[in-house]
């Protein structure tokens, strides 16, 4: 009944039923969404206080465990590392793909866009047959004696963030291109007429006009990272568990379903947290451009 | 592949039967839930094919066992699972919190299955040893024998690999390599077990399936480690040249549970009874290197495979005590987690 009296007590009654009518070809999705995402979660949280009785014993347990607690600091620490990569390794990515001629900027797209429809199990995969200490990567290293002993390169924080890199830089590329490509060519003209050095119009008119772009990749990246599952479990170790790990365990292994619970409401509202505040500083709008 | 499009069809058959009369489908066809890989093509050949050819039973194969999938299918009461090889300290653990139906006798025969691996609730699927194996050419002619010789990296350099979940197994290895003798093992000293645990840590590679332990091995990833007997049989049958040591092998049971309102129990229950009968448990050790379950079925095996099974090295053989870890799983599996992931 609420929902009759919002267009009456807005001011423009014609923008509002405009607005209500964009709802409803939305609704099938929205449905889904209820149903197949929003209903089982809630259902998992509801566990995280009823079980085994209702109460918060399942978050005092997650909090007063060192080990939960360095696992929800690694899962930061991956997120973070990886996030800063793709944004390093994607900034010239996206930049050329912006400025390159159209052959060679189709070509990059068409391997950034093959290499995500591929099978990420598959790409996992071939990283451990990369990394691995008989892998490619070693024994070339080693054949060439430039190592002695192969290096550790998977069951590691380094085979995760290789991996994780590898798999998350499109998400950084494909919205960077985007800011990037937007970006008025004369702008640098303008830049180098005024007397900017080449790294003063890298860092004074390129970085702030892609800021925008290089919030959004990070959030997309760090927020997907933060979930993580197969890639850390193939390639990392037991040392350096992420979340997403540590709940499959409660939940398949160990079936105490009411800490996987309170584990996976602990990761919602991070992520969650880190939205609002990307929102914040940056603005839905901004962030999409 | 052609074993794949056999069971397309199979499976395309049984959905026409299920278009032609529901309940010929509901009385028509069970689904049996392993762990996949060489074991469960071995399970389905020497089980469900027969089966079906007996009873007119179409078995539908999914996978692999998920304890969380069946927790969850219980509780929602949606059960599609109708048998699932499962871990025997699990079956234990699931026949105390009610999520597996018991087995019925009068279908499957109890006194044909060597009492250790049967249960009011469970039967065995097949046993199995933890053995010390190794890859010879990694080592260059160094051979382990004991348990202790997977904690001396100094003589047997490179990562070693154990299996990664809480189970039987890897705690009592620990125990057997600080000195602990056989028949003092029960109750797990679990601090010096992890102590000793601790000694090898950073050179531990853990393995999560069968199919992964292979790989460690042949690819020399892991030159030594605790396996499963069946894989690294498997491993040698596909020509690979791997070492194994029966010294204090750990021997436990694969079970067949029926999960709580499963909806084909009778149907599960005489497929269990086919599965565990002296042909079957025959027919599937001689495919998988597993031992039988049913005290009938050494004398049907082919001399040359009965004498590579578990049941073949008693000397030095240990039962990792089930009852034991059924009433201490979940304490030892959140200090496990809690150590893997310090």
């Amino acid at each position: 009944m609420t929902v009759t009296d919002v267009p009456l007590a807005n001011p423009s009654p014609a923008t509002a039923r405009r607005r209500g009518r964009g709802i409803v070809p939305v609704i099938p999705a929205l449905a889904v969404v209820v149903l197949v995402f929003v209903i089982p979660v809630l259902a998992l949280l509801l566990r995280s206080v009823l079980e085994p009785e209702p109460g918060l014993q399942n978050y005092a347990a997650f909090f007063g465990s060192t080990t939960y607690l360095k696992v929800l600091g690694n899962t930061f620490l991956v997120a973070g590392t990886v996030t800063l990569a793709t944004v390093l390794l994607g900034f010239p990515v996206a930049w050329f793909l912006a400025i390159a001629p159209s052959f060679w900027s189709r070509l990059l797209f068409a391997i950034i866009i093959l290499s995500m429809w591929t099978n990420l199990l598959a790409r996992t995969y071939a990283w451990m047959v990369l990394l691995q200490r008989t892998g490619i990567i070693n024994r070339t290293l080693m054949d060439l004696g430039l190592i002695s002993e192969p290096l550790p390169l998977i069951n590691n924080l380094a085979g995760v963030t290789i991996g994780m890199t590898y798999i998350m830089l499109p998400f950084m590329i494909l919205p960077l291109h985007a800011t990037i490509r937007a970006i008025d060519p004369a702008v640098f003209q303008a830049a180098a007429l005024c007397g900017a050095s080449r790294w003063q119009a890298f860092t004074r008119v390129m970085l702030p006009l892609a800021a925008s772009g290089i919030a959004a990749g990070a959030l997309m990246v760090f927020v997907m990272s933060l979930g993580y599952f197969i890639t850390p479990a193939l390639l990392g170790g037991t040392s350096n568990m992420m979340l997403a790990e540590l709940i499959a365990q409660l939940v398949q292994s160990l079936l105490d379903w009411g800490l996987a619970g309170a584990a996976a409401l602990v990761l919602l509202v991070v992520t969650l947290a880190i939205y609002l505040v990307q929102l914040r500083f940056f603005g839905f709008g901004q962030a999409r451009s | 592949m052609s074993r794949t499009s056999r069971a397309l069809g199979i499976t395309a058959l049984a959905l026409a039967a299920g278009l032609a009369g529901a309940a010929m489908a509901q009385s028509g066809s069970i689904v049996f839930t392993s762990w996949g890989g060489t074991t469960q093509d071995a399970q389905k050949k020497s089980w469900a094919v027969p089966f079906t050819k007996e009873a007119g039973i179409t078995v539908k194969q999914d996978g692999p066992t998920d304890y969380g999938k069946l927790k969850a299918m219980v509780e929602s009461g949606n059960v599609s699972w109708d048998v699932v090889d499962v871990e025997a300290d699990f079956a234990a653990a699931a026949a105390k919190d009610g999520l597996i139906e018991p087995i019925d006798f009068s279908i499957v025969k109890r006194d044909e299955i060597d009492p250790r691996f049967v249960t009011d609730h469970a039967v065995g699927s097949f046993y199995y040893s933890f053995v010390l194996g190794f890859n010879p050419a990694s080592l260059k002619g160094k051979v382990p024998k004991s348990w202790a010789d997977m904690f001396d990296t100094k003589t047997f350099p490179g990562k070693r690999t154990f299996y990664k979940w809480s189970a039987p197994g890897v705690l009592e290895i620990a125990l057997l390599a600080d000195g602990v003798p056989a028949d003092k093992l029960y109750p797990l000293d679990l601090d010096r077990a992890f102590k000793k645990l601790d000694s090898i840590k950073k050179d531990i590679v853990w393995w999560g399936t069968g199919a992964q332990s292979q790989q460690l091995l042949a690819s020399g990833e892991a030159p030594i480690g605790q396996f499963w007997n069946g894989r690294l049989f498997a491993l040698e049958q596909s020509g690979e040249k791997v070492g194994i040591s029966w010294e204090q092998n750990l021997t436990a049971a694969d079970m067949l549970v029926v999960p709580k309102g499963a909806k084909n129990k009778e149907a599960a229950m005489k497929f269990i009874a086919e599965a565990t009968s002296p042909e079957g448990q025959a027919s599937f050790a001689t495919d998988s290197g597993y031992a039988p379950v049913n005290v009938k079925s050494a004398a049907l095996m082919p001399k040359d495979v009965a004498a590579n099974l578990p049941d073949q090295h008693t000397t030095s053989q240990i039962n990792l005590d089930m009852g034991y870890w059924a009433a201490h799983r979940d304490e030892i599996g959140k200090r496990w987690y809690a150590w893997q992931a310090e």
